[in-house]
């Protein structure tokens, strides 16, 4: 502590630029993990929030995906002698059209019974409509909602609301407001209640339920008569307590942890280099320090564990500030993945509490500091070996680590050979990522090779540029390797991970795009919500042959696509008329004979999976999946398997005969309509509006809306992608700013002298400006190399655990040739304050010794 | 409605001395009509001594536990059209359905929210089914007068297969004419609910209380039935007891 306070502090405050540059590294690899964690978590548990102060005095949940079942169902489960109390429910997220205020989640509820597992605490209500449970059921446009709602829109009891429903917008009445907490702060508190049979009808849910929520008789075990009530259900219903569909959200969640975590693997790997760097010079500089020290007496291990107490200390500062950026940070974060999941899943969840998690917050304070103490503890190692008789004579440098960079290279050899080893095993996930691992470190281990060994190629062009600037500026590289590869590492990850992240964006738009193209080819979409991915209205069957007999039309396909659940996780379900489709739809058939496929899918023989449900799933063709229908389970094979992105879990394409008999649901949540050839795609679509505007819910979206707006969501997905592209770069112009503070300190005697001599301020500028954009350039070119096997490797987790997108290769060239100005420019803006420090340093101050 | 538990108690029998059962066997059938109509005023009082009232008209076809009962709406507008099917049975609880015009949609009561209240007054779902005497056991527990009448006090336990919500009742029957005079209802040990009958009057040879107020002790709020325009014995075609019928009469 002592030695600390005499010897660290000082220094540290001497330099304290330098240190705070050091720290940045992890600070922003803690504060991308703990914002993306913390947001993902934050969601999860205000879905989970919703779920449970919905459930009320729920144990037990019958559901059948997001199909729903028949309401015959109701009265079964209600004659179970395990059951207390049943009642129905239904859910759908409708949009108010009052600005700001999001969607609002409304809960169909039967009054009659539900107030056995809910309490709704109506603090205002006109007593003879809201107690009186059969008045509100008599109005159908009666609503409760909550009193913060009624805060933030400024609404109160009796006052209209308009909601959207299957008959367009409609104004309901508010006739009770639920007191603040509880069931009423739900869904952030956008909440109302009203009655299921209205609901039913508003949405166009036909005699259908979501779920039905129970309690068990009194003396029961919960698991037991779960047990009993599936086994007296069948396969097609799922019995869960409500527990259960936190861990469905999770499973939709994980993909963002899973960017987010290589994204912090990398920043966290950013700042262990910056780090290294810097405590590599620190040593270089206090020298005589250690020198002293070691005179005085001091053991190599107080040496050592001083430095090592530096890096710790670093690493916790670097933490702290982490976790507090990280935290400020996952409020947006948050608002972000909510808001995509309402687009992608349709279960948007607002967080409106960002509360972290302590452990998480231990966790990322552990690895900030642990990656600190690592990155310092070769410096540590290499400090506690000073011999003080050199490090006291001045001028005299002693080489540390002669045997190092031999037993460096054979390491690094020996992973790339492991790595190469590793790709022909990577089938499994561990030599896999083993292989995606030891071909990183490969490539950093042997970064102060490729540095010399580049900077040797590099140095005629840079004497050509400046003979004596170039040429000083190269051999500085040259005679402290150490110096700057630690910098070059960093810069190399952060380029290495703009270019991953680019080219699987490049990937996943071109792919996603060509799919588009070939898939979703019809003129019109019509659906019941504004967007194709929101499924709460839903049109009767006879619609499609109403649409189908507008003139100018000449195929309509219906289309009942809903999230069932495959084996515990939400997969997509789409019903349709396969024949129709295969007639139109030129799917990349990955594994499948085109003719017999799709005619036996029709036949209901069998289903159709995408690519992404075969890898995520581990399904081939010819396998038997299993489904769980409200009328029976289905044992169906696989009988083909095309490339079809409608969603990150997977899809399942069934005949649309099949699904009605199974699910016992003959709605419609989209019409894939096809005009005659020759007919104005505009007065058709006007016609269409006027033709059923009028009578129902419709959203008529033409082919280029529909494209739009599916890119619109892969924007959305990378969204944070490009929030971590910037934060990457900002770490590798750090990176440059930190090596050329330290550079131009560690040079000042070498630049007071090159002064001395005669050298023009200029020259001094522009060899301290000639070594930033060199070492910007070594970064780019090891980074370009290490960014394509990283994207290599990414391609392949986005294949195998994230989303089961077959990306092809695309190297983005584009990025990659933005980053070499911006890098460049930044190096060399970076470098005006170092060279400006250099040029007007005090001599006196630099040659102090001569 | 009126009748739900008077059916059970009002009757006439022997005037001697008799056992609990038999007290309530013999008001039950002095009470037995082949079919009822009548017109309903309800006047719930909260607890804040708010007054609302309402009007139904109520049929009835059978009696003593088997019969089939509609009960419709007429007032006020808000409520107007919705109506109650209720299908009694000997053996078990009845069935129930409930019809609301306005989503043109019928939805059956579950034995569940049988202890749910019934259109916001005192009365419960299970208060308006028609129980038939061998659903429940009894005990004499004495002789008490309400409002200057001798009454037998029986004890009324339902058999775990009437799925009631009350744990047992306490009757109060007249002497004079075998109709209920009081009802107190429990949960448990506790009285949770009580109704009186009152201003009874011979209609067509049955005596009838013409006034029944329920007192529901737990949210002091009570709720007055008068019976208007009561008929016994009148014609009533079966098929309007149907949920064709209630979906058909809007």
């Amino acid at each position: 502590m002592m030695l600390l306070k005499l010897i660290t502090w000082p220094y540290v405050r001497k330099h304290l630029l330098r240190c705070t540059l050091t720290t940045a590294g992890i600070v922003l690899g803690v504060a991308v993990f703990v914002a993306m964690h913390t947001a993902n978590q934050s969601v999860l548990y205000a879905f989970n929030r919703t779920v449970d102060r919905i459930a009320g005095r729920t144990q037990l949940q019958v559901s059948a995906g997001e199909a729903g079942f028949p309401e015959e169902v109701l009265e079964k489960v209600q004659s179970l002698p395990d059951v207390e109390v049943a009642v129905p429910v239904i859910e759908a997220t409708v949009q108010t059209g009052i600005p700001g205020m999001g969607n609002l989640l409304v809960v169909g509820v039967d009054m009659t019974g539900d107030r056995s597992l809910r309490d709704y605490e109506l603090e205002t209500a006109d007593e003879t409509i809201v107690d009186d449970p059969l008045v509100f059921i008599a109005q159908p446009d009666s609503i409760i909602v909550s009193r913060q709602f009624c805060d933030k829109t400024g609404l109160k009891l009796n006052d209209r609301l308009t909601m959207q429903t299957m008959a367009g917008p409609r104004q309901f009445t508010i006739r009770g407001v639920m007191s603040a907490g509880g069931l009423a702060s739900a869904f952030g508190g956008s909440l109302a209640i009203m009655d299921i049979y209205a609901a039913q009808m508003v949405f166009g849910r036909g005699r259908r339920f979501d779920r039905i929520d129970l309690a068990v008789r009194e003396g029961v075990r919960v698991e037991e008569a779960r047990q009993r009530i599936q086994a007296a259900l069948g396969p097609g219903l799922q019995v869960e307590p409500p527990t259960s569909r936190g861990a469905q959200f999770e499973a939709m969640a994980r993909v963002y942890s899973m960017t987010a975590n290589i994204t912090s693997v990398f920043a966290l790997f950013i700042g262990l280099f910056l780090i290294y760097n810097t405590f590599s010079i620190a040593v270089t500089q206090r020298r005589a320090e250690i020198g002293i020290l070691r005179a005085l007496g001091a053991p190599r291990s107080l040496i050592r564990n001083l430095f090592l107490a530096e890096s710790a200390l670093a690493g916790l500062f670097g933490s702290l500030l982490g976790i507090v950026l990280g935290v400020a940070m996952a409020r947006g974060v948050a608002g972000y993945i909510g808001e995509y999941f309402g687009e992608v899943y349709g279960v948007g969840e607002k967080a409106e509490e960002v509360a972290a998690d302590p452990r998480l917050l231990g966790l990322a304070l552990l690895i900030g500091v642990a990656t600190s103490v690592f990155a310092g503890w070769l410096p540590a190692r290499n400090a506690a070996r000073v011999d003080p008789v050199k490090a006291l004579q001045k001028g005299r440098v002693q080489v540390i680590s002669e045997g190092e960079n031999r037993l460096r290279r054979l390491v690094a050899v020996a992973m790339l050979a492991g790595a190469v080893g590793c790709v022909f095993l990577s089938s499994h996930p561990f030599f896999f990522y083993l292989g995606y691992m030891l071909s990183v470190l490969a490539v950093l281990l042997l970064t102060p090779t490729l540095c010399t060994l580049l900077t040797r190629w590099l140095r005629p062009a840079l004497k050509w540029l400046r003979p004596v600037e170039g040429a000083l500026a190269a051999d500085s590289l040259l005679q402290a390797p150490r110096r700057t590869s630690g910098t070059v590492a960093a810069l190399a990850l952060s380029v290495a991970l703009v270019i991953g992240l680019g080219g699987i964006s490049r990937a996943s738009y071109s792919t996603i795009g060509a799919w588009v193209k070939t898939s979703l080819n019809p003129d019109f979409f019509i659906t019941g919500s504004e967007t194709i991915t929101q499924r709460s209205f839903r049109f009767p069957e006879s619609f499609a042959d109403d649409v189908a007999r507008v003139e100018g039309i000449e195929e309509v396909q219906p289309v009942r696509s809903t999230r069932i659940l495959y084996k515990g996780t939400p997969v997509m379900l789409v019903a349709a008329d396969v024949e129709k489709i295969a007639r139109r739809v030129r799917a990349r058939i990955v594994d499948g004979d085109r003719e017999s496929m799709y005619a036996r899918t029709a036949r209901g023989e069998g289903v159709i999976i995408s690519d992404n449900f075969s890898l995520l799933r581990r399904v081939k063709r010819g396998d038997v999946i299993e489904l769980a229908a409200p009328n029976g389970l289905l044992r169906l094979p696989v009988l083909g398997i095309v490339v079809d992105y409608s969603d990150q879990q997977g899809t399942i394409l069934m005949s649309r005969d099949l699904f009605k008999r199974y699910w016992g649901d003959d709605t419609v949540n989209a019409m894939r309509v096809y005009a005659k050839p020759g007919v104005d795609r505009a007065a058709l679509r006007q016609k269409l509006l006027e033709t059923f505007g009028s009578r129902t819910r419709l959203f008529v979206m033409t082919n280029e809306e529909l494209r739009a707006y599916i890119m619109k969501l892969t924007d959305q997905w990378f969204g944070l992608t490009y929030v971590q592209i910037v934060v990457a770069v900002l770490v590798a112009i750090l990176g440059i700013v930190n090596t050329l503070t330290v550079s131009i300190t560690d040079r000042k005697r070498e630049l007071g002298v090159l002064q001395a001599v005669g050298a023009l301020r200029n020259q001094v500028r522009h060899t301290i400006w000639m070594e930033a954009a060199a070492i910007a350039l070594l970064g780019l070119v090891i980074g370009f190399a290490l960014g394509a096997v990283h994207l290599y490797y990414i391609l392949d987790v986005a294949k195998r655990d994230v989303a089961g997108l077959r990306l092809e290769y695309l190297y983005p060239y584009g990025i990659a040739a933005v980053l070499l100005p911006v890098l460049l420019g930044s190096a060399l803006f970076s470098a005006f304050g170092p060279a400006e420090g250099a040029v007007r340093m005090s001599l006196v101050e630099a040659l102090e010794y001569e | 409605m009126s009748k739900a538990w008077a059916v059970l108690l009002v009757a006439a029998a022997v005037v001697r001395a008799q056992d609990a059962r038999s007290i309530v066997e013999e008001s039950q059938r002095r009470a037995r009509s082949g079919s009822q109509r009548y017109e309903g005023t309800l006047e719930v009082i909260d607890a804040k001594r708010k007054v609302t009232t309402k009007r139904w008209i109520y049929e009835r076809l059978g009696s003593a536990g088997n019969s089939k009962a509609v009960l419709r709406f007429t007032a006020p507008a808000e409520v107007k059209g919705v109506a109650l099917l209720i299908h009694n049975h000997p053996d078990r609880a009845s069935d129930q359905w409930m019809w609301t015009p306005a989503v043109q949609r019928e939805r059956r009561i579950a034995y569940q929210d049988r202890k749910t209240r019934f259109f916001g007054t005192d009365f419960t779902f299970e208060d308006l089914e028609e129980r038939d005497v061998d659903r429940s056991t009894y005990r004499m527990l004495g002789e008490e007068a309400i409002e200057g009448v001798p009454c037998w006090k029986i004890e009324s336990t339902p058999k775990p297969e009437a799925r009631s919500q009350y744990t047992r009742l306490y009757l109060w029957i007249r002497k004079p004419d075998y109709v209920a005079a009081q009802i107190d209802c429990f949960q448990r040990d506790r009285v949770i609910r009580r109704i009186r009958y009152s201003d009874v009057e011979k209609v067509q040879n049955i005596w009838t209380a013409r006034r029944i107020e329920v007192h529901d002790l737990t949210r002091d709020s009570r709720t007055i039935l008068r019976l208007e325009k009561l008929e016994y014995d009148v014609t009533l075609p079966a098929d309007l007891f149907t949920l064709q019928a209630l979906r058909r009469e809007r």
